[in-house]
């Protein structure tokens, strides 16, 4: 009876370059809810993006005059402007729910003094701190703190 | 331009991962209250007249956190959309589309330091 083979018996005698087909969207993407949320996850940066642009906009009201803030203040209740921040809060909420209680918990260090805590543990820590600077920033700019 | 990239990644990453983790926590309370509540009449916009809003936005923390909601939500927004690019349009273009959207993020990042600077 044979013996079991050798693990490098069908190997070439030299080692090449490995051969990967480039990544590519399979066409039946949509059907597939991981790479679904995978999409949407990836398109909530369109909407940070924007984001960013109109913040940027308001501070450069700002420091123009009170004329020029209480203008960009008032326009931001036009019903695009409202749809949009609607849309950045859904989006805010999925990217918060997706990294920081599904992706940060796992990407604790292995390897170092600080210990790997339970994965539950870090999920409440993250959405503790979370909650609690919504909370605190939402105060600050509706009058209640300072 | 693909080879840039590739040197200065670890600054892109460090970049998005803050703009992932931070701009999320930040944009939240911003949005909550200077995108809905204030617009929809939940909270009266003298929450944030003019005194008070820059009052809030000159002290030092309020640049360096708006700073961070400015710049922070461009740079997570840039890296996810040429992730989106990559995913859709292949490895070809990349170098392009990355370049285009990095300089776009540190374009109005540029504008949000003059901005705030200038408060």
């Amino acid at each position: 009876m044979a013996g079991t083979a050798h693990p490098e018996a069908m190997a070439p005698p030299q080692k090449g370059p490995t051969r990967t087909a480039p990544p590519q969207m399979p066409g039946t993407w949509w059907g597939a809810p991981r790479i679904r949320t995978y999409l949407l996850f990836g398109a909530t940066g369109i909407v940070y993006f924007i984001a960013g642009t109109v913040f940027l906009h308001l501070v450069w009201q700002l420091g123009k005059g009170p004329e020029a803030w209480e203008t960009a203040l008032s326009s931001l209740s036009h019903p695009a402007y409202i749809a949009f921040n609607a849309l950045t809060l859904v989006s805010v909420i999925f990217v918060g729910v997706r990294a920081f209680g599904g992706m940060m918990p796992k990407m604790q260090p292995r390897t170092g003094p600080i210990p790997v805590l339970p994965a539950g543990t870090v999920k409440a820590l993250i959405y503790g701190v979370w909650s609690l600077m919504t909370l605190v920033i939402c105060l600050i700019l509706a009058g209640v703190l300072f | 331009m693909k080879h840039l990239l590739l040197i200065l990644e670890p600054v892109i990453w460090l970049l998005f991962g803050a703009g992932l983790a931070l701009g999320t926590m930040l944009l939240t309370g911003f949005v909550l209250v200077v995108g809905l509540a204030i617009p929809m009449g939940i909270v009266p916009p003298e929450a944030l007249n003019y005194e008070r809003a820059y009052g809030l936005a000159s002290s030092f923390i309020g640049r360096v956190i708006l700073l961070a909601l400015i710049a922070l939500p461009l740079w997570k927004g840039a890296h996810h959309v040429r992730s989106l690019a990559l995913d859709f349009g292949g490895a070809e273009r990349d170098g392009a589309v990355g370049s285009l959207l990095y300089l776009a993020a540190a374009g109005v990042s540029v504008l949000g330091i003059i901005a705030v600077v200038g408060l």
